[in-house]
């Protein structure tokens, strides 16, 4: 599940990235331009308004003169109007205001007066402005016309005016005309259609209120007021005013005595920008659309490599999950195309190396058989199908011998040759594998055991026949178990470790051929567990040693005794010794079993010795002893320990083990026999040992197997063969011993044959030490004294 | 009806005496007008109010118009005297007068205008035309019986004046308020009397500008611009 989700979420990401980067580079790019853009406009704006403003407040300034001119000219025409005149003239004063009145309307004047030449106002038509503002007034303008102004802007009350003053002449100057015109908002709406610039006229007084006349909206006009109380505007900066930003310029138009007349003019940048707005949305609409193209774009590239990524990745997926026959199309020249090219031989190679490596897994490397996994795959399939099969389960126990004997890499060979021949005989159906270097299964199917057996049997005969390896023939010693299904077991192991069993058993048959017994399999797990806990036997003190007399025929007095190793398992009990020891000599544990013993007779023989009790004691030495060169010298080092002489010693050795390595072994006997150490051949009769041989040995007594005692008579075959022995025996000058003695009438007939010791049942079982040593000290056995 | 009539005596009466003693008139007198400068004034008007009586009745005067000037330009009549306005231009001028010695208008009209003026009130007089404001003429209406206008070098001469004792009287059109000036008396004997007058005048209060204006705002603006720049 989880790789799954990895390989969905993969291309996401990889597509969301591709994508990402692209939409990144894209905003910033937009976002440059659109910060370039909108510097560049802001720039433009800002300078077109300084020059709108610019040519605003020339235009202004422009049409406020010719406003002032056409005022001062129209004054002129009208104090050039002869009736005018006439009226000046008449020196009647209400005359002369409804003249003035009716004139002053003519040019739409607010106020107009008419002063003497001495500045002294004569008449006026607005009651409001006193004779001494006149005065001052007319003195003003005069200054000001001095200085070559016709018109003046001047506060008024709370009002400002335009004032314009001209002389009447009749021809002569007669009188002073000044009319004023009241600028008021209409006014300044005019100048802001021409101007196109937002326009306030301030009049500021000493002692009065300003007077403000503007085309800003009330509020605005408020702040501005507010604005301008507070701080002096900086020129050539912009100008806040509540939300709206303005460019302003300031000009002082008129000032004089007490009073200052000055025009602001706002250009709104809001209004200034709002030119640019559509090329602000223009941009925007570019940048949503540059940047949907590269989110499409990208989406389609990161498409174009995830998809064939995303197959790649399922095919990986796939191979991963061992199926190396998913197609992966993916014709492309680019470095994906490559990519899947590899992908493609990479699929096919661990295809084919996978084969190899399963056949490897499931063959043995030398022969090529199929090996033990895959007969047990194929013994697991037919149990179940529930074919009854049989398991010929094949040791060859002398491989090892065949590289001694043919030099290295023959039993190699020898076995590939097995091999082929084997497999030329196998029936349809049936399977051959190896198990091991020196173990091959037969897999009969369809088979009951006595099918198996008449297989086997065909089989021993090819097994038996001689293999031609280089210049040697070579015999190989086969021995095969039979186990059969569903009778011998149910699963695959089972069946097989009976059927290795089943082999086991056999090595030990002269026949080599063995079916497997029922019960055989706890056999096998007691043995298991014996090997396993006979290792640690000498140190948990499991082991003891019993002793059985034995009787010298001829003086009827025992003075020797077998020592026999006993086995006390703390679980299993007593255990024989034909059970452990085999067990130990399969194992390699039994050299430290003779240790102990040899360490445990000498301690017994110490302090049977110290108490005056001198017995000889015989023990038995394994095959394994007998190859070990060291054994004499060790044997040497106990003796001088437990400062026992050696000939209270008799080390008994079995014919087969010094037929395994007689070179070795004659050393070895030789060495223990320097000792002084006596030796003796035990379970004489049982191997293939001729009397011929044992001349060659440094021994000295012989033990008849207890096989040819137990049942001895008269007339038996065995009698002869114990009687010759002995008389053979004597004639080398070995003493003979006879074991199992069990029977008064077989001791008093190798009584007669001159048999020189006798041990068994008869004489006595063998006993621990305290009972040994009990029993010794009684007269004599009972059984015994019947001989006599 | 009756003032006009007492005056035509009184000057028929003054003729008569003066007819009679011819001898008497003496010597002659050369004036000359300067202002306070020193500068010599065209168009003053001397008048001499003398031992006799007038040496003149009122006689008729013209106040012509040439090249749409008034010609002359000063010109100093006798109280009573009747003054034509002949129109010496192919244009049509009115005239008009509103000075309290003489008020009148004669209205667009074309070569002699057929009723005299009569000016029948000392004073001054300035006369324009209405429609054209640059034509400004002075009749000077006095009582004295002398009484002559300087010419461009500023003299003025009478010949065989009375001799006799004479208040003199000064006038010029820029005279303060246009009021003659008292001159002091002046003594005419035998011999010729060279005397220099010096007439108080004052410039005009009313400055009328001749050129076109200068533009005020656009001053203003180049101020303003000239403040802002750093």
């Amino acid at each position: 599940m989880p790789s799954k989700k990895r390989s969905v979420m993969l291309p996401r990401s990889f597509q969301a990235r591709i994508a990402s980067v692209l939409i990144l580079l894209m905003l910033v790019v937009v976002g440059a331009l659109y910060f370039a853009v909108r510097t560049a406009t802001n720039v433009a704006v800002r300078s077109q308004a300084h020059e709108q403003l610019d040519v605003g407040t020339r235009v202004f300034e422009q049409l406020l003169d010719v406003r002032g001119r056409q005022l001062h000219d129209a004054v002129q025409v009208l104090a050039a109007d002869f009736g005018f005149k006439a009226a000046v003239a008449s020196g009647d004063r209400e005359t002369i205001r409804s003249a003035l009145a009716n004139h002053g309307a003519r040019i739409n004047a607010s106020a107009v007066m008419m002063l003497g030449l001495d500045g002294t106002l004569e008449v006026s038509t607005d009651s409001r402005i006193s004779g001494q503002t006149a005065a001052r007034l007319s003195a003003q303008a005069m200054a000001q016309q001095r200085a070559g102004v016709q018109i003046v802007l001047m506060p008024i009350g709370d009002s400002i005016y335009l004032l314009v003053q001209t002389t009447v002449n009749a021809p002569l100057p007669i009188a002073r005309v000044m009319m004023g015109f009241e600028v008021d908002e209409a006014f300044a709406r005019e100048l802001r259609e021409l101007t196109l610039l937002e326009l306030t006229l301030v009049a500021k007084q000493d002692g009065l209120p300003a007077i403000w006349i503007s085309t800003l909206p009330a509020s605005t006009q408020a702040l501005l007021q507010s604005n301008m109380a507070t701080e002096p505007a900086a020129a050539d900066d912009l100008m806040l005013i509540g939300a709206e930003r303005y460019l302003d310029q300031r000009v002082l138009l008129a000032s004089g005595e007490g009073f200052e007349v000055e025009a602001l003019l706002y250009k709104s940048m809001t209004q200034a920008q709002q030119a640019f707005a559509p090329l602000d949305r223009n941009i925007l609409l570019i940048a949503m659309a540059a940047l949907l193209a590269a989110l499409g774009g990208a989406l389609l590239l990161a498409r174009n490599i995830s998809q064939p990524v995303q197959r790649l990745a399922a095919v990986a997926e796939r191979v991963g999950q061992g199926d190396y026959q998913m197609p992966l199309e993916l014709y492309r020249n680019d470095e994906l195309g490559s990519l899947a090219k590899a992908f493609h031989t990479m699929q096919r190679g661990i295809a084919e190396r996978e084969r190899q490596l399963a056949h490897n897994a499931l063959h043995d490397a030398l022969t090529g058989l199929p090996n033990r996994n895959l007969a047990l795959e194929r013994l697991g399939s037919a149990i179940a199908a529930g074919r009854p099969t049989a398991l010929l389960y094949v040791g060859i126990s002398n491989l090892r011998g065949v590289n001694d004997i043919c030099g290295p890499g023959a039993s190699d060979l020898a076995l590939q040759q097995l091999s082929q021949r084997l497999q030329g005989s196998l029936r349809p159906g049936d399977s051959l594998a190896q198990l091991m270097a020196s173990e091959l299964l037969l897999l009969l199917e369809n088979s009951d055991d006595n099918s198996a057996i008449v297989i086997s049997d065909r089989l021993q005969q090819l097994l038996s026949e001689p293999l031609r390896i280089g210049n040697h023939e070579v015999v190989l010693d086969c021995c095969v178990g039979i186990a059969v299904y569903p009778a011998d077991g149910e699963t695959p192991d089972d069946l097989l470790r009976r059927a290795s069993i089943a082999m086991q058993d056999a090595a030990q048959l002269p026949g080599r051929l063995q079916m497997y017994e029922r019960g055989r399999d706890a056999a096998h797990q007691r043995q298991i567990r014996l090997i396993r806990d006979l290792s640690r036997a000498p140190n948990n003190a499991e082991l003891l040693l019993h002793y059985q007399p034995k009787l010298d025929i001829a003086s009827g007095k025992v003075l020797q005794a077998e020592a026999l190793l006993r086995w006390q398992h703390p679980q299993l009990g007593m255990i024989s010794p034909g059970e452990f020891i085999p067990l130990a000599e399969r194992t390699g544990s039994i050299q430290n079993l003779t240790t102990w013993v040899i360490e445990e007779a000498l301690r017994q023989l110490r302090e049977w010795n110290g108490r005056g009790l001198n017995v000889q004691l015989s023990l038995n030495i394994s095959t394994e002893d007998l190859v070990d060169p060291k054994l004499p010298e060790r044997v040497d080092l106990l003796l001088q320990r437990y400062q026992v002489p050696a000939e209270q010693l008799i080390f008994e050795i079995t014919e087969s083990g010094v037929m395994l390595n007689p070179t070795l072994a004659l050393q070895v006997l030789h060495g223990l026999r320097d000792l002084g150490i006596s030796l003796s051949v035990d379970d004489f009769g049982t191997g293939y040992s001729s009397l011929a041989q044992l001349k060659r040995m440094p021994v000295q007594e012989l033990k008849i197997d207890q096989s040819f005692i137990l049942d001895l008579d008269d007339a038996s075959e065995d009698a002869v063969i114990v009687r010759s022995t002995i008389e053979m025996s004597h004639s080398l000058g070995l003493k003979v011993v006879a074991e199992g003695v069990e029977f008064a009438c077989s001791l008093r007939l190798l009584e007669r044959w001159k048999c020189d010791s006798a041990q068994g049942y008869l004489i006595s079982r063998p006993l621990p030490a305290e009972a040994f040593e009990a029993w010794i000290a009684l007269p004599l056995p009972t059984a015994a004294l019947k001989v006599f | 009806m009756t003032r006009p009539f007492l005056d035509l005596l009184r000057a028929g009466l003054l003729g008569l005496f003066c007819s009679i003693s011819p001898v008497l008139w003496a010597a002659s007198l050369h004036a000359e007008l300067v202002d306070t400068q020193g500068q010599p004034l065209a168009g003053a008007v001397l008048t001499l109010r003398g031992p006799l009586g007038a040496e003149a009745e009122p006689e008729q005067a013209v106040m012509d118009q040439q090249a749409q000037q008034f010609v002359p330009h000063v010109l100093a009549v006798r109280t009573g005297t009747l003054v034509a306005f002949p129109n010496s231009d192919n244009i049509r001028h009115h005239v008009y007068s509103f000075s309290p010695s003489k008020k009148f208008e004669l209205r667009l009209y074309q070569g002699t205008h057929s009723e005299p003026v009569l000016f029948d009130k000392p004073g001054a007089v300035v006369l324009g035309c209405n429609i054209h404001d640059w034509m400004v003429g002075y009749v000077y209406v006095t009582d004295d019986p002398w009484f002559e206008v300087s010419d461009e070098q500023g003299r003025v001469q009478f010949d065989a004046l009375p001799v006799g004792s004479y208040s003199a009287s000064l006038w010029h059109p820029q005279s303060p308020n246009m009021l003659p000036q008292t001159a002091g008396t002046l003594v005419i004997g035998e011999q010729p009397v060279q005397q220099r007058f010096t007439v108080a005048i004052q410039a005009s209060a009313e400055v009328v500008p001749t050129a076109a204006p200068a533009s005020a705002f656009g001053d203003a603006f180049k101020k303003a611009q000239r403040d802002a720049a750093p």
